[in-house]
């Protein structure tokens, strides 16, 4: 068994599992550190050929989009348990402590790697989530210092538009195309982007947030409070029925729509749109 | 009646909000914005559990300088409202 460490924005955590497990972490390796104090949350990780006796649990919620599956439940200790599924097929469940500072994953050895960045996204997620943490679903760029994040519904364009600014704005660099972190105000690379391999350990603060959606025109305008706030809710990881992290969240996002511009840019896929985008974002 | 379970009253940008959190209204997905009176009713009917548009009425009545009829008229509208949007 070994056990290494990784600080993802600023948040260290432990990984344990035997050595085969660290092959399919290599999205992990910028974000190794030695320091081995003060988990936020730690995760063992087992592989097992057979479905397991002990994983029993009652479904509270079930997760579906396109070949990916999440379902939610509770075993009888109350503790939080989730099954991943891919194609069909289960390829791991994760047992969390109550609080999420502890997380056991057991994987089927088929699609390992899917149920390993899963779990460790959730665990991160969830234990962070009380910390003025939040993992976010969306794109993020950097520009002269500053990042630029991009929300909107799966398929709306969030890496289409990213790549708009590599393509046509000078200086733009892209920090991650689908889960980077928000801490007080600062954007962080991690090691999840979707199908996107950019994991950068690089942050930057966050100099506007850009809800997209399609249109046949560029148009952008300034959200307000209550619009920025339901925007950010949509792009946010978490389970808001659970009280506690759902209090933590709220806070996290209302500091956000109070300090940072929120837009929306309802966009055509072309070098107009990101110049609108950054020309607008920018003057702020 | 009764507010379901899984709304909750939050403060967003300094006005006061209804939102779907918990796993029976996850799939509210809007926010509803309540004005002063309306989010004071709402800590109130949470705090009873169950509630009659009376019951509303006449702890307006105690908190507020209204006569029972203007009470009762506002409580109606608001309880109209809430159950347009499905809260209660």
């Amino acid at each position: 068994m070994i056990t290494r460490y990784y600080r993802v924005a600023g948040h260290l955590f432990s990984v344990s599992g035997e050595a085969k497990v660290f092959t399919q972490m290599k999205n992990y390796k910028p974000f190794a550190t030695q320091e081995d104090d003060c988990f936020v949350t730690s995760l063992e990780i087992d592989v097992t050929k057979e479905k397991p006796s002990r994983i029993i649990f009652t479904e509270e919620m079930r997760q579906e989009d396109e070949e990916q599956t999440i379902v939610c439940g509770r075993n009888a200790d109350g503790q939080p348990v989730y099954q991943f599924g891919w194609c069909g097929e289960t390829v791991g469940w994760l047992v969390c402590a109550t609080d999420y500072r502890l997380g056991w994953l057991l994987t089927s050895g088929k699609h390992s790697k899917m149920a390993i960045d899963n779990a460790l996204m959730l665990l991160f997620a969830m234990a962070t989530a009380r910390l003025g943490t939040a993992l976010f679903h969306a794109a993020v760029v950097s520009h002269e210092g500053q990042g630029y994040m991009f929300l909107g519904k799966s398929g709306t364009g969030k890496s289409t538009h990213a790549q708009l600014w590599l393509e046509h704005i000078e200086g733009t660099e892209l920090v991650n195309d689908d889960n980077p972190v928000v801490r007080d105000g600062v954007v962080y690379g991690s090691p999840w982007s979707g199908k996107t391999p950019c994991y950068r350990n690089v942050s930057y603060p966050l100099g506007g947030i850009v809800l997209l959606s399609q249109a046949p025109y560029n148009q952008i305008r300034r959200l307000g409070g209550i619009e920025a706030y339901t925007a950010l809710v949509a792009s946010i990881s978490g389970q808001r029925w659970n009280s506690r992290i759902a209090d933590g969240l709220h806070q996290t996002e209302n500091a956000l729509v109070t300090n940072v511009p929120v837009w929306h840019l309802e966009c055509l896929p072309d070098e107009e749109a990101a110049r609108l985008c950054r020309k607008t974002v920018n003057s702020e | 009646m009764k507010i379901k379970d899984g709304f909750v009253l939050r403060e967003v940008c300094g006005e006061n909000v209804i939102v779907g959190e918990g796993l029976q209204a996850i799939n509210f997905g809007k926010l509803l914005a309540l004005n002063e009176s309306a989010a004071w009713l709402w800590k109130q009917a949470q705090k009873m559990g169950f509630f009659t548009e009376e019951d509303l009425v006449k702890r307006l009545c105690e908190e507020y300088d209204v006569t029972p009829d203007e009470a009762r008229s506002d409580v109606a509208a608001i309880l109209d409202d809430w159950q347009r949007v499905g809260v209660i």
